[in-house]
């Protein structure tokens, strides 16, 4: 009876930073170098070694929680949360906790189920990741890389906010968009440049109270989102409707069988300790530095979707399509910009410009003037359509001025009238049958004459005034 | 200044003069090894450099290329640092030769230099006694003439508190002075590295060597390197407070006397000298006593035998690891004070003893400012409430052993330059004087220093 | 203020050191005579909203985003106990807890 329950689910989402260097170190922060290779005397946590901040990670977490509604404080701390795990070489990870960079956030996303929501985020800081532990590489021993250790992430955290897992995914998907939009982050889950824990409690619906709350660990694909929600969500239910009631614990989700497992440790590895790093002075941000980065954040997906249906008069449907990437509305706009019709540009970009991006690795490959050129051509009545279509695919594929590759191609449309009104002879003569029944007011043939047109030039007739052409014979 | 034949015998000198010394066991480093890489670091120096040919030795939790840096602990028993601590590359820059690694208390944390894995070292004049500590090993090699200067570290009086104890000079710059980093971290906010001098020039000029900014460390001030002051004619214009806290009704008779007799000389030098008030002074020890290893609770959380150091188990659970590398690694003080500072900072009591401390801290740093903002320069107090004590007289008394930092926490938890100056002897044992000056600025300190150095009788009875 | 053994055990087990039983009484009545003598402070009142004093300076300072490392004189096959492939190795983790990703 899942019907007669709530779901409440809240979000802690870990995002990796867009730097060269890690947070503390100068370390590359790249992915996929050999084992151990990208480390020093800090990220190894050596005797004696020192943290210092990254100036770029401090303002893409800044720039993120501007673009995410946050107050940012111009005064925050770092913090240590201390506990013991071999791929945390310090003993503690440097991360905020009393005073955190921002809090008091939200962000807008499209419920499936009750349209536009908003999520509140309830905070935002910074902090270091840990290494990488192997359990499978060797038998009986861990194997640890320390690459990953260090690298800057921000970890953003939303209120119990999300009513279904498929909620929480589309948040998730939005909270992306926004990251990538913004420069901030890969937001890769398969690379692990974006992690996501959740709080998960149902409730009998129409409670206001919360329901014992568990933390799901190990969703690593944006796929398994709302797998695991789900996974969990009904086993809450399952055993409450058992009569049984749900223990405040951590669960790990197993992709493999779909399924979730409670997370068996100490109570006390919780105890986390968080005390004021002494290695680190406040985090002090200037109102400069602060209203810098405010105008370094580009326009956000949800504010150019508006903007789109208002200055090009598009469907917020069509908006929402153009604006999902960031290159792909950059690149709509350029079309429009270099003279194309705005609606006429976003029907091209949305089937033939995506559709051959997303066979490309998402490359836009026809320049946005080379696009508006074609749309000029079809709309000068030089082109079909249909010619347009493989004329984009030609230039897609091998480069080259439109018109040009129309010609080489040989559909450039005849406007001739002269010639046209061979190929017209040519089909009335042909079909004489239907020349009578015209003639006798079934005007309706008049399109079966001008496919007729059509397929006589091999397309290459100009529609329309192979009509008019039609017309004027089919009245003498 | 010196020729490379000069440097040459200078590291020679000191190679044969800490070997004579090796029965106090205050260097770590094997003779053989030393003299190799003295010679070695001899034949390399710069001669340009200010320090060219002074051997420096260096506390044993002070990172160096070369020798071993083990902090006087089991746990990193062989450990060879990948890389040299600021301090030691600004010293080997300057021409300096590192003359090996000192003794001390395990990771800094002891008042005696009896807590380091490798034995106690002795006090050079009476070897029932210690040198104090945790820079024991340091104080000791400079007060048996072995060498000029040795690089120590405080986190609440570890270079002044063996300097009054063996009758050298002792300096704690202020906090963010010298670059913290690759010195092993014990508490964090507290530690500085300092130096053991024969004189106040010597200390000194190592201090002015090692000073100065560092992009490695962030708590390290965006300053130049210190600048060494001449020696005064006279203390003339300068307001010295005693702060009457410092002398309590109980205070060891003679330490009383000598510093009395000190206070006078300040006096005679010029100092116009009053007393002053420094209300929170009682509840410093019990202050640092919750921050030090609230600290070092996370700081030593990283040696569990996974990256470096020995292991000492051989288990198949990681935990197990953990535990008995930890458990059989650290001496008994550090395990007592990773075990209370683990505890203040546990859930539910974090508030009561470390937030609490927080504060306390902020009122002790406050009654100096106040001090200060009165007109007075300087404050002069007893370094250690007593000389000298015996082995082993306060090893099972922790709390014991802590109040011997009484006066000399205050200006670690201040943040505040300190200096430790002797200033005569009691029942034949050195005792020092306490010099703290305000942040940044030594120099002013270092002036009263030298005056007071050449007004006082040393080796004399107070 | 005294602290029971169980206390010691679970701050033991917190900082992962192994305390051995027969260690516990004079651990316990040690670390309750320190906590005793540093519990003193609580006797001062009025120290609410007193900032806590930071020394150092004011506002932490920022590196530059660019790639370099703090030299290391050698590596860390030559700092480990126990190294193969590139990798640091670690007896497994134990039965009474799970892998994180």
């Amino acid at each position: 009876m899942a019907g007669a329950w709530e779901t409440v689910i809240g979000l802690e989402t870990h995002v990796q930073l867009r730097t060269v260097s890690k947070m503390f170190c100068g370390c590359s922060a790249a992915f996929g170098a050999p084992p151990n290779s990208n480390v020093c005397p800090v990220c190894l946590g050596l005797p004696g070694a020192l943290p210092v901040p990254n100036e770029q990670a401090l303002k893409l977490a800044v720039r993120a929680a501007l673009g995410l509604g946050c107050t940012v404080h111009p005064r925050s701390v770092f913090a240590r949360k201390n506990y013991f795990y071999p791929d945390l070489p310090k003993g503690y990870q440097i991360s905020q906790f009393e005073q955190p960079l921002a809090t008091a956030g939200s962000l807008s996303y499209l419920s499936p189920d009750r349209g536009v929501a908003t999520a509140t985020i309830q905070r935002l800081h910074v902090e270091e990741d840990a290494g990488k532990s192997l359990h499978d590489r060797f038998p009986k021993q861990t194997a640890i890389d320390l690459n990953r250790c260090g690298v800057p992430l921000i970890e953003v955290v939303t209120g119990p906010d999300f009513r279904s897992p498929h909620e929480a995914r589309t948040y998730l998907l939005t909270l992306k968009q926004v990251l990538e939009y913004a420069g901030i982050s890969d937001c890769d889950m398969e690379k692990g440049s974006l992690r996501v824990d959740a709080n998960v409690s149902v409730r009998r619906a129409g409670e206001t109270t919360l329901g014992t709350k568990t933390e799901v660990k190990n969703i690593n694909s944006f796929a398994y989102v709302e797998k695991a929600l789900t996974v969990e969500r009904d086993r809450q239910i399952a055993v409450l409707e058992g009569g049984g009631t749900v223990a405040q614990q951590t669960m790990l989700y197993d992709s493999k069988t779909n399924s979730v497992r409670p997370q068996r440790s100490k109570e006390e590895s919780h105890d986390y300790r968080y005390f004021p790093d002494p290695d680190l002075p406040p985090l002090v941000l200037t109102e400069e530095f602060i209203a810098e980065q405010q105008t370094l954040l580009p326009e956000l997906p949800a504010k150019k979707r508006e903007r789109f249906v208002e200055k090009y008069a598009l469907s917020v449907t069509d908006a929402a399509v153009l604006t999902a990437d960031r290159a792909v509305a950059d690149y709509y706009e350029a079309v429009v910009h270099a003279g194309a019709e705005a609606k006429t540009a976003a029907n091209w970009v949305m089937t033939e410009v995506l559709e051959d991006a997303k066979d490309h690795a998402d490359g836009l490959r026809v320049a946005p003037g080379a696009l508006a050129n074609l749309i000029g051509l079809v709309r000068g009545g030089t082109l079909s359509h249909q010619a347009a279509k493989r004329v984009f695919a030609e230039v897609a594929e091998r480069g080259g001025e439109p018109r040009n590759v129309a010609e080489a191609l040989g559909v450039v449309q005849v406007a001739d009238t002269g010639v046209l009104a061979g190929w017209v002879s040519e089909v009335l003569g042909t079909h004489t049958t239907e020349v009578t029944r015209y003639k006798q007011g079934e005007t309706r043939l008049l399109q079966f004459f001008v496919g007729q047109v059509m397929k006589a030039s091999r397309g290459k007739a100009d529609p329309k005034l192979a009509q008019r052409v039609l017309e004027e014979k089919l009245a003498s | 200044m010196i020729d490379p034949s000069e440097a040459l015998a200078s590291a020679k000198g000191a190679a044969d003069r800490i070997v004579k010394v090796k029965r106090l066991n205050a260097c770590l480093t094997p003779i053989k090894e030393l003299r190799k890489s003295l010679v070695a670091q001899a034949s390399a120096a710069h001669p340009s450099g200010v320090l060219y040919g002074m051997p420096v030795a260096v506390k044993d939790n002070i990172c160096t290329l070369e020798f071993t840096t083990s902090c006087g602990s089991r746990i990193l028993e062989g450990y060879r640092s990948p890389y040299d601590a600021t301090a030691v590359a600004k010293l080997r820059a300057a021409g300096a030769l590192i003359a090996g690694k000192t003794n001390c208390d395990e990771f800094g944390m002891g008042s005696s230099t009896e807590h380091s894995a490798y034995g106690r070292s002795l006090h050079p004049f009476d070897k029932t006694r210690v040198p104090g500590g945790s820079s024991g090993g340091s104080a000791v090699l400079v007060a048996a003439g072995a060498l000029p200067a040795a690089l120590g570290s405080e986190t609440g009086g570890s270079v002044r508190q063996p300097a009054s104890l063996c009758g050298v000079v002792g300096i704690k710059p202020t906090y963010g002075r010298v670059s913290r980093y690759g010195l092993v971290a014990f508490g964090s906010s507290l530690d500085q590295i300092g130096v053991l001098g024969r004189s106040v020039h010597d200390a000194a000029r190592v201090l002015s060597v090692i000073s100065g900014r560092d992009p490695k460390d962030s708590t390290c001030e965006e300053r130049d390197s210190l600048r060494l002051p001449t020696v005064p004619e006279s203390l003339q214009g300068f307001v010295i407070g005693v702060p009457k806290e410092y002398f309590p009704q109980d205070l060891d008779p003679a330490v009383r006397r000598a510093c009395d007799r000190a206070i006078r000389l300040l006096r005679e030098l010029g100092a116009a000298v009053r007393e002053v008030s420094l209300p929170h002074t009682a509840y410093a020890v019990a202050t640092y006593y919750i921050i030090a290893p609230a600290e070092a609770s996370s700081n030593l959380a990283r040696y569990d035998g996974a990256r470096y150091g020995p292991r000492f188990d051989g288990s198949e659970d990681v935990r197990a690891l953990y535990r008995t590398t930890r458990g059989e690694g650290f001496g008994p003080e550090v395990r007592r004070r990773v075990l209370v500072g683990t505890y203040v900072l546990s859930s539910g009591y974090y508030d009561a003893y470390y937030r609490k401390a927080q504060q306390m801290r902020a009122l002790i740093a406050q009654d100096f400012r106040n001090a200060f903002d009165r007109g007075v320069d300087l404050l002069f107090t007893p370094t250690t409430p007593t000389p000298a004590f015996k082995a082993g007289e306060k090893l099972n008394d922790p709390v014991a052993m802590y109040l011997s930092d009484i006066f000399t926490v205050t200006a670690n938890l201040a943040g505040l330059p300190a200096i430790s100056v002797p200033i005569g002897r009691i029942r034949g044992l050195p005792i020092g004087g306490q010099l703290i000056g305000q942040a940044f600025l030594e120099d002013e300190m270092l002036e009263a220093a030298y005056a007071l150095e050449r007004a006082v009788p040393a080796g004399e009875e107070a | 203020m005294s602290v029971t053994h169980d206390e010691v055990r679970r701050i033991a087990r917190l900082a992962e050191l192994d305390v051995g039983e027969e260690a516990l009484p004079l651990l316990a009545e040690q670390m309750s005579r320190i906590l005793e003598y540093v519990a003193q402070i609580n006797a001062v009142p009025a120290s609410e909203g007193v900032k806590p004093f930071v020394p150092g300076p004011d506002a932490v300072r920022f590196r530059p985003d660019d790639v370099r490392p703090a030299p290391l004189a050698f590596g860390p096959a030559e700092l480990a106990p126990a190294f193969r492939d590139g990798f640091f190795l670690v007896p497994k983790l134990g039965q009474f807890e799970d892998a994180e990703a």
